[in-house]
């Protein structure tokens, strides 16, 4: 039965061709300008580390100034830690594993015949590889040794080596970075979180960081975190000693906790750490000692955007609109061929069978509606993607990754277009169902 | 003349369901229209703000030293001598920051040592080329002398604040309302003091997405090498283009101690900090576009349906007397009914979402300007889409009333 209502379907379109390329290119249109939307939010909303998202917390203390909160909008405390803070809440045990670090910037040179070339880097203690499930192509992390004193140990991710060795396996191979020698120890494989949940500084999609080196050059070379770093206090700072005293916030520290106990404990060290400091003087705001997950981290920080909310409901009263049109032109096109469905129920066709033959007519309209805004879809976000690329200047990495055409797409219009049948095709098959067959065969 | 509105409505009750939905597809039309437009409107203005910068004619330069024997000053005044003399060059300055690229320095000055810090001001280091540079105008005082002009901050005098400073007019009244802002004093975060000598209007600093990006102050000041430098070119109208390739071939060649990480326009900078504007506007206003025609397009179907389903009535009108402009009139007057429903919805709804928009997304309260221009467009979009199937109706023959079928 339903071949055969899929053929009166399209028998149907041909009598009508106008009408039914407008209802096509409706639903198609509606259908294309969601997937866009819901491609994009998809991709910023998501959490690139949601299996392990009972287990990763962000450490944040309130260390601001008793006066002023951080932030002007929001009670929340400031996103990264003292210096002196980290070092301290770094030596706890509790946690599985833990790691402190900051970006900079640096130049490597010295690689083959590569030229110089300014690179992102991440100052990192070991664990940050394992704890944040960082794939290798070559070699590995370093072990928490080579953290301080600090070792000569570099880790390159792949499009860095790509650059600078080809892609070959140079682990092993000697370089400079600020001009000091570093030995390659590992080359990560593709790695690119977004949004990039563990620093979201410098854009929450922004390029992930191209070298690491153990946290303990931070302190040996002076390095400063190069995206952000705040200060409130009437502090003298004039040597980076001044500076690592101080009450800047510049290091960012994350914690793996596997369980609920651990995680108290964790919580109960970081509140008496935060007495003791209170008692000395400093912590003078109300205590807001925080273990953050990272769902709830990227939803504080904002991750998802307004406008990007904006557009979702946008597209959906576009959907609507189409599919309002759609209802009415069904109905119009329904009713014109009320004297064929008359002579089929006069014929012996009941009503549920008049129902489900114009219900499956809608159904074929809305999958040949889905796959061209499939195709508009595809086309609208290599758009995007070239408007952005462009103001990139063809730099890879941020906002324009989000805008790739992927399953996700296929998957929201195979349910957009179902709910489209629905919507659209429900009321003006039932309204033809109902129709009393007398009336058309006796205006023939 | 008469419009004949009660027989039309009475028509249209008796067979509603199509009127009721083109109504609503004229409704949210409406309502997205208006909001859209308002939205796009407020983000060419935010956009278009005046900068007080030649941005058509600067390139940025950075400059990253990295061996250890590199030196930070004289590695500036090779560069900088270099750059004053090309052709074209208007005037050149070593700045810590780009202007209008959402990256920058916030220091809190305050006008009395004892005051609470709690604002955040944009701080951009320059030397005494710095306004020139970006085509900013003084409009008081005087500019930085070649002496005032401090070495970098090195690694023991990292928090040095500098005796003279430039302020935007905007921070001017904010710090001293209503009074003279020239040899004011003002106190940094750990109260060194420095005086304001001159003011410069208008003037973006490097934050365009900050509630104030005209909070400004300047330093005179050449940039430490902790971090890449960044040289700030003006260059004659026409020429910036060929200067750029200039300076980036003797650049990136004249210091192996450094490497140059990128030579560009200002306006790259502008656009990518505008980037998310741009393509919320192009969206905004591509998905309007595509409603309207939509909504155009329903309008049309539901006309040219009632048309050739009343061909025998129309016909019969006309072989009882009316003529054919009675017959136009009728298609039009009911068009303009259905639309006035939706247009009165769509009132309600456009309020209601740019309601919703003002408390949710803090966006200000819509405009009802908007509002009387978007019911405008609809009104004369839906007879527009009438018209044709008006015409056609009026078309029919009154022989058509005599046939069967």
């Amino acid at each position: 039965m339903f071949g055969y209502y899929t053929a009166l379907a399209f028998r149907s379109f041909r009598r009508n061709p106008g009408i039914t390329a407008l209802m096509v290119i409706a639903v198609a249109l509606g259908i294309a300008v969601c997937v866009m939307t819901l491609t994009v939010y998809h991709a910023m909303s998501g959490n690139p580390i949601w299996w392990k998202n009972d287990r990763l917390y962000a450490v944040t203390m309130d260390n601001w100034d008793p006066n002023v909160p951080f932030f002007q909008d929001s009670s929340l405390p400031p996103p990264e830690l003292t210096y002196k803070d980290a070092q301290y809440l770094f030596r706890s045990n509790i946690p599985e594993r833990k790691v402190v670090m900051y970006a900079t910037d640096g130049v490597i040179s010295g690689a083959g015949s590569s030229p110089a070339e300014h690179v992102k880097t991440r100052v990192t203690t070991a664990d940050f590889f394992a704890m944040f499930d960082v794939p290798f192509l070559y070699g590995s992390g370093w072990r928490g040794a080579a953290d301080d004193p600090a070792q000569p140990l570099i880790v390159l991710s792949r499009e860095e080596n790509d650059k600078l060795f080809g892609g070959a396996n140079s682990v092993g191979r000697v370089l400079r970075w600020n001009d000091h020698e570093f030995r390659v120890l590992g080359v990560l494989n593709d790695w690119a979180p977004r949004p990039r949940f563990y620093d979201l500084n410098g854009g929450s999609f922004g390029s992930p960081d191209a070298v690491y080196i153990p946290y303990g050059w931070g302190a040996e070379l002076e390095l400063f975190n190069d995206e952000e770093s705040d200060c409130w206090k009437s502090e003298k700072i004039d040597t980076f000693k001044d500076y690592l005293g101080s009450e800047c916030i510049w290091q960012q520290m994350w914690v793996e906790l596997p369980s609920r106990a651990s995680r108290n404990r964790m919580q109960s060290f970081m509140d008496g750490y935060w007495a003791e400091q209170r008692r000395s003087g400093r912590f003078q705001r109300p205590r807001d000692n925080r273990l953050t997950n990272v769902a709830d981290w990227l939803r504080d920080n904002q991750v998802v955007r307004n406008d990007n909310r904006l557009l979702v409901a946008l597209a959906f009263a576009f959907l609507a609109v189409c599919l309002i049109n759609t209802v009415g032109l069904l109905l119009a096109k329904f009713l014109n061929g009320a004297s064929v469905t008359g002579v089929r129920r006069a014929l012996g066709a009941s009503r549920r069978q008049i129902f489900i033959q114009h219900l499956v007519e809608v159904g074929a309209l809305s999958a040949l509606g889905a796959l061209l805004g499939l195709g508009f879809a595809w086309m609208g976000l290599a758009g995007v993607h070239h408007l952005y690329a462009s103001a990139h200047l063809g730099r890879h990495g941020g906002y324009q990754e989000l805008t790739h055409f992927d399953s996700v797409g296929i998957l929201w219009a195979i349910v957009l277009a179902i709910g489209a049948t629905l919507a659209a095709g429900l009321y003006p098959a039932w309204r033809i169902g109902r129709l009393p067959p007398a009336v058309y065969l006796k205006s023939q | 003349m008469s419009l004949h509105v009660r027989p039309i409505l009475s028509a249209l009750l008796r067979n509603r369901t199509g009127a009721v939905l083109v109504a609503m597809q004229v409704a949210i039309t409406l309502a997205v229209l208006v909001n859209a437009l308002y939205i796009v409107v407020q983000r060419a203005q935010k956009i278009d703000r005046p900068t007080g910068i030649d941005l058509q004619n600067i390139f940025v330069i950075q400059s990253a030293g990295f061996t250890q024997r590199f030196q930070i000053s004289p590695s500036l005044q090779e560069d900088l001598t270099w750059l004053r003399e090309l052709p074209g060059v208007i005037a050149a300055t070593p700045s810590s920051v780009i202007p209008l690229s959402n990256g920058g320095n916030n220091e809190p000055i305050v006008t009395r040592p004892d005051l609470q810090r709690s604002e955040y001001y944009n701080e951009i280091n320059v030397d005494e080329h710095g306004l020139d540079a970006l085509g900013a105008h003084l409009v008081a005082g005087r500019n930085f002398r070649r002496e005032e002009i401090s070495p970098p901050r090195g690694k023991k005098d990292a928090s040095r604040f500098e005796p003279e400073i430039i302020v935007s007019r905007a921070l001017a009244e904010r710090l001293f309302p209503a009074q003279n802002p020239l040899g004011k004093t003002v106190y940094d975060f750990i109260n060194q003091t420095a005086t304001i000598i001159g003011v410069v209007d208008p003037i973006m600093g490097c934050f365009p997405s900050h509630e104030h990006p005209d909070w400004v102050f300047f330093v005179p000041r050449l940039p430490s090498g902790e971090a890449a430098v960044n040289y700030l070119v003006r260059t004659r109208p026409g020429q910036r283009d060929s200067v750029m390739r200039l300076a980036e071939a003797h650049l990136s060649k004249s210091n192996p101690d450094r490497v140059i990480d990128s030579v560009r326009p200002l306006t790259y900078y502008r656009n990518l900090s505008y980037l998310d504007d741009r393509s919320m506007q192009i969206y905004l206003l591509t998905v309007t576009v595509l409603l309207i025609s939509v909504t155009c397009l329903g309008i049309f179907a539901l006309a040219t349906f009632n048309v050739s389903s009343r061909t025998k009535q129309i016909g019969t009108r006309r072989a009882v007397g009316a003529r054919r402009r009675d017959i136009v009139r009728y298609f039009l007057v009911e068009n303009a009914l259905i639309t006035s429903a939706g247009v009165l919805t769509g009132c309600a709804l456009a309020l209601g979402a740019g309601y919703w928009l003002s408390v949710e997304y803090a966006l200000p309260r819509l405009d009802l300007y908007y509002l009387v221009g978007g019911v405008l467009v609809l009104w004369a979009i839906g007879q527009l889409a009438a018209w044709e199937p008006a015409r056609r109706a009026a078309a029919v023959s009154p022989s058509v009333a005599t046939r069967t079928v």
